[in-house]
């Protein structure tokens, strides 16, 4: 069978229906991606969140996306240094720990909440005093996502086109394995520079927190370690969360009851933001590569074979939430798969949090009258991209 | 009730601290779990268990 994978002109929020028949069993099966690798299939809550959560049995090394994005052909070479998304064990245990406190320490993201209100307010005041209809993809979503992770890692706005030509070509299934490493040298080439800058004049970004933090520890890190990782976070930053604000706008705004609710009372954008992350989680799902014999619901599975997860059909087990194809903004937060699980779950998730929190609070409480200016149907899906969502969306407000 | 943590496998995500905060910080250097109370009083249950399913990397228990 060919992997399943989302076909948002047809059913804009849901997985491919073919996954809810998965889910009762067999839940693994054999599946061909469309990279041309054969791979398992694990379609349910308990055995994603038992895969995601070994890295001893399942290695990351043919990175993420080797299934659906060519540019991440598993198997294609070693893994650059310091690119951490390939990393397994205490090696990337050792490269993470220099980035959590920057990007997920409970007490930094109550100091960098007011940037990110500031840099919402600002965009939503924009939008107000532009022509309609306006385009709050490119304009508003990206616009803060990027503002955003640019002013933590302490990139200036002249420079933020180098996150976008970079992200495009990565998250691209188009890109050629080469054609990636010519459109990402530009921005690897700028964060070098960055950052023998930060290490001759720290300021109070990421960056110079990272430079000072390792300094003291036993392996600093490389500066090409620093650029890979940096550069990772700068260019997931800003378009996958962009991506699920205006994805997650048109859900709201598509569900009925759901976008009304939440104006009536913008508190809920916390609940909101934890649901939406739940329901439209990734669905193209992660790559991992058994590193010994084992099993997975009995399912034989032999060390060298890769296994897809299926994260936003996790999400929908009837297992984690009765109603789990019912999308509700009020729903109490708990445990999913839509940050992925285990070591290498997100690392931004945090920013992430903070940011849609944000932007739907704001909205809801300045822009209630806030609508697409086209109908559902007319929208453009990303396709070639692991990253899902509008390619444009078109709003009004009154 | 008594909480147990395996320090060595956090990944430092904060979900801890944030849905916990009465029983779990992290260190102010490397974002590491930090246990503030190993037995936390029974009203604090719900929130250690959201805890335990929400943390990424299992490093949480609870052994009683
Ligand atoms: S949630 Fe888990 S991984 Fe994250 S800081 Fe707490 S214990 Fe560590």
């Amino acid at each position: 069978m060919l992997l399943p994978v989302p076909e948002e002109e047809v059913r804009p929020f849901d997985p491919p229906p073919v996954y809810a028949e998965l889910r009762k069993g067999p839940q693994v099966v054999r599946v061909a991606c469309p990279t041309g690798i054969d791979a398992w299939l694990v379609s349910d809550y308990a055995g994603v969140r038992e895969v995601l959560g070994d890295g001893r049995r399942f290695s990351t090394r043919p990175g993420q996306a080797a299934h659906v994005l060519s540019g991440f052909g598993a198997g294609d070479g070693e893994p650059v240094e310091g690119s951490f998304a390939q990393t397994d064990g205490p090696e990337h245990i050792r490269i993470r720990r220099n980035f959590a406190p920057q990007v997920s320490h409970a007490r930094r993201l109550a100091e960098l909440r007011p940037m990110v209100e500031r840099i919402t307010d600002e965009a939503i005041t924009r939008m107000l005093a532009s022509p309609q209809p306006y385009l709050l993809h490119s304009q508003f979503s990206t616009a803060i996502t990027t503002a955003v992770i640019a002013e933590l890692i302490g990139v200036p706005p002249d420079r933020h086109h180098l996150l976008h030509d970079a992200a495009t070509a990565l998250f691209t299934t188009s890109t050629k394995p080469g054609e990636l490493r010519t459109a990402l040298e530009p921005l690897w080439r700028y964060l070098y520079e960055l950052i023998a800058t930060r290490r001759a004049r720290p300021g109070d970004d990421v960056l110079s927190r990272m430079i000072e933090l390792s300094a003291d520890s036993d392996r600093p890190l490389t500066d090409a370690e620093l650029t890979a990782m940096n550069g990772a976070l700068l260019i997931a930053g800003f378009d996958t969360t962009a991506s699920m604000i205006t994805y997650g706008l048109v859900c709201l705004w598509n569900t009925p009851g759901q976008w009304e609710r939440l104006c009536a009372e913008p508190g809920l954008a916390v609940t909101a933001t934890e649901e939406l992350v739940r329901y439209l989680a990734a669905g193209t799902g992660l790559l991992r590569q058994a590193v010994e014999d084992t099993q997975v619901h009995g399912q034989p599975i032999r060390a060298g074979d890769y296994v897809v997860v299926a994260l936003q059909s996790g999400n929908r087990d009837p297992g984690l939430h009765a109603d789990g194809d019912t999308f509700d903004v009020a729903r109490k937060p708990g445990p999913h798969l839509g940050f992925g699980h285990g070591a290498h779950a997100c690392v931004g998730q945090q920013i992430a949090r903070l940011e849609l929190t944000a932007v739907l609070r704001a909205l809801a409480r300045r822009v209630p009258a806030l609508h697409p200016a086209v109908p559902l149907e007319q929208l453009e899906w990303k396709k070639d991209s692991v990253v899902r969502g509008p390619v444009e969306l078109p709003v009004r407000w009154s | 009730m008594k909480v147990a943590l395996e320090r060595d496998w956090c990944i430092g995500a904060g979900n801890c601290a944030l849905t916990a905060p009465a029983v779990f910080d992290q260190d102010p250097d490397d974002a590491v779990v930090v246990l503030l109370d190993e037995s936390p009083p029974e009203t604090e249950r719900a929130a250690v268990e959201q805890a335990i399913g929400r943390c990424p990397a299992a490093v949480i228990r609870l052994l009683s």
